[in-house]
């Protein structure tokens, strides 16, 4: 992760971000680096393949040759790690994409506009933030078909409320302030202060929301490929491994656990990672 | 108060008429001729262009959409396209199961949160307030699932205290039918535990720093009773709103922890409707979830209004 200039208030004191993740929260920084080698270089790392089976080297602990054990049919539980890591990061991308940009969009009008819009998407919100995710994703996946793409959107949906409400309140908190007013004086025009203005100085927040619905992602990818809706068989993808986990846990309780425990590490470093930027952008980076 | 009141059920209105017409939708733009599917081999082109006719399916959407309301108030959700029973009739066995596990985990969630939230803002400043808030942000980010699988390794498995899965109707065997719902509602409270700690904890602490906290400190009044009397109301007014909020982690989390261990409840209905594409099936088990979702959280802000003067006055 690169020290992107957030925007707050200039400080001489400030330092850069990345110092401070590392200093305030290193558990983050490494999970999350972790997680994110695991995705991008995951294929060329993996030692074994993710999809070849071996029925006689079923359901083995760790060893020297499966680090982390093998799954009921065979293959190496760790490279099929490292592609869960890359599907994982995929519905991340998705779910942020989607609340960021309609969610950001929607927030910024409401809140730099005012008036009825601003009544409609409170109120759009108010209505949609809570709603169960899970029947958004059983609708979706009824119309079209149980897929990573198709399940996410539904995920993504319930993100858009998130950024709303958060770009909506930074939108009003700017609105008069005196550089908004010295760009309208000098004529430009409402939406065009918005995107120039408005939206390069609420960055910040949108990264602290992006972390966690970023988890969220992770955590429902997990959920609905657990239940048959994700991602298909024989991809690997950490809630289909631990859907194939179930069926053993009396035979080999480790594959769940360390299954488990790696999409747990994702995670807890992802709502860690939220949390640290959040206190950075508190503290404005002293 | 009758503006405010008049405000959430319209909205809950327009939450209701959104999802029926997702979940209308979602039948109506469904693959394959319904008509085709009903005649099954007795099918003829005339026989479907007479049966067509006759479900309202040559109508444009929008009236399709007004019949079918009118069909769904007068309590007729069609027949599962896979078992042939009626719709109402499997929601209405699966209601029970799924109504006692959500029940049953909130009460549980409830119970250990508040005070656990209380306790913690009470003691904030004290030397294991850290590392539980630490413990916090890790609940979070542990699928319930997953917490789930692991009760079963430990309790079923390895110490074979509890069984791994199935539902007993409480009307045959009381006793079994406790025994049968132990984990399933553990691993559901753990999906709403640790939010619901973390919010508690916050508000408390803001109600702590109210002036009349203050007060009362001046008064003498003990730190117990300070809590119990003064923040414990004041935090327990917004924790209500805050639960309607997480109604739909319940619901989401009902549906993966009935999967778990084999409750014939709605979520595992609407799940195996979804994989075997039984479309009224679907239809049936979103109507019921989103209905029920709509009711409980008008019923929060209703309550919500008889509790807080503020907002009654409005």
């Amino acid at each position: 992760m690169t020290d992107t200039p957030l925007a707050t208030p200039s400080n001489p004191h400030r330092q850069h971000l990345f110092g401070f993740l590392l200093r305030r929260s290193p558990l983050a920084v490494v999970l999350v680096g972790v997680f994110m080698l695991a995705a991008i270089f995951g294929p060329w790392l993996a030692p074994h393949s993710m999809t070849d089976t071996n029925l006689s080297a079923a359901l083995q602990g760790p060893s020297a040759t499966y680090w982390l054990g093998t799954d009921p049919l065979g293959r190496d539980v760790l490279s099929r790690l490292l592609g869960s890591a890359q599907v994982a990061a995929q519905a991340f991308i998705i779910v942020v994409l989607i609340g960021g940009v309609f969610g950001t969009a929607l927030g910024l009008l409401a809140g730099g506009l005012g008036g009825w819009l601003d009544l409609v998407v409170s109120r759009l919100v108010e209505v949609l933030q809570g709603f169960p995710t899970i029947l958004v994703a059983i609708v979706i996946v009824a119309l079209f078909d149980p897929s990573l793409t198709n399940a996410m959107i539904a995920v993504g949906m319930a993100a858009v409320p998130d950024f709303a409400r958060v770009s909506r309140s930074v939108a009003i908190q700017l609105r008069d302030r005196e550089f908004i007013q010295a760009a309208r004086g000098l004529g430009a025009g409402e939406l065009r202060i918005l995107w120039s203005e408005v939206l390069p100085n609420m960055v910040g927040p949108l990264i602290v929301i992006a972390s966690f619905d970023g988890a969220q992602a992770v955590l429902w990818e997990a959920s609905l490929s657990f239940l048959g809706m994700g991602v298909q068989p024989p991809a690997p993808s950490f809630g289909s491994m631990l859907r194939e986990a179930q069926g053993y846990l009396a035979i080999q309780p480790l594959f769940a656990a360390i299954v488990g425990l790696a999409v747990s590490g994702v995670i807890l470093g992802l709502n860690l990672m939220g949390d640290a930027i959040n206190d950075y952008l508190d503290r404005g980076g002293k | 108060m009758i503006r405010y009141l008049l405000g959430r059920v319209f909205g809950g209105l327009i939450t209701l008429f959104c999802v029926t017409g997702l979940a209308f939708f979602a039948t109506a733009l469904a693959p394959g001729n319904p008509a085709a599917v009903l005649l099954g081999n007795m099918a003829t082109p005339e026989r479907i262009e007479a049966v067509t006719r006759q479900l309202g399916l040559d109508q444009p959407l929008p009236v399709r959409y007004g019949l079918w309301i009118r069909e769904t108030l007068a309590g007729n959700l069609g027949t599962s396209s896979v078992s042939f029973k009626p719709v109402l009739d499997l929601l209405a066995v699966a209601a029970f199961p799924t109504l006692q596990l959500a029940l049953a985990s909130l009460a549980v969630a409830v119970a250990v949160a508040i005070p656990l939230g209380l306790l913690l803002a009470q003691n904030r400043n004290s030397w294991w307030s850290r590392p539980m808030s630490s413990l916090i942000t890790i609940g979070i980010s542990v699928p319930g699932f997953w917490v789930g699988l692991m009760l079963i390794v430990l309790f079923s498995v390895t110490f074979r205290l509890l069984p791994s899965g199935g539902y007993v109707p409480p009307g045959r065997d009381l006793l079994g039918n406790i025994r049968s719902l132990v984990l399933p509602v553990t691993t559901l409270a753990v999906y709403l535990i640790p939010s619901l700690v973390r919010f508690v904890r916050v508000t408390a602490i803001s109600v702590l720093r109210e002036d009349y906290i203050d007060t009362a400190r001046a008064k003498g009044v003990a730190p117990a009773a300070i809590l119990l009397r003064h923040v414990a109301p004041n935090t327990l007014v917004t924790t209500i709103t805050y639960i309607g909020l997480q109604l739909g982690v319940l619901i989401s989390g009902a549906v993966v922890v009935e999967l778990i261990f084999s409750i014939p409840g709605l979520g595992r209905l609407g799940l195996n409707a979804v994989l075997n594409r039984d479309y009224p099936v679907v239809q049936g088990v979103v109507l019921l979830a989103a209905t029920g979702y709509v009711v409980v959280n008008l019923a929060i802000d209703l309550a919500y209004a008889l509790i807080d003067p503020r907002v009654r006055a409005r």
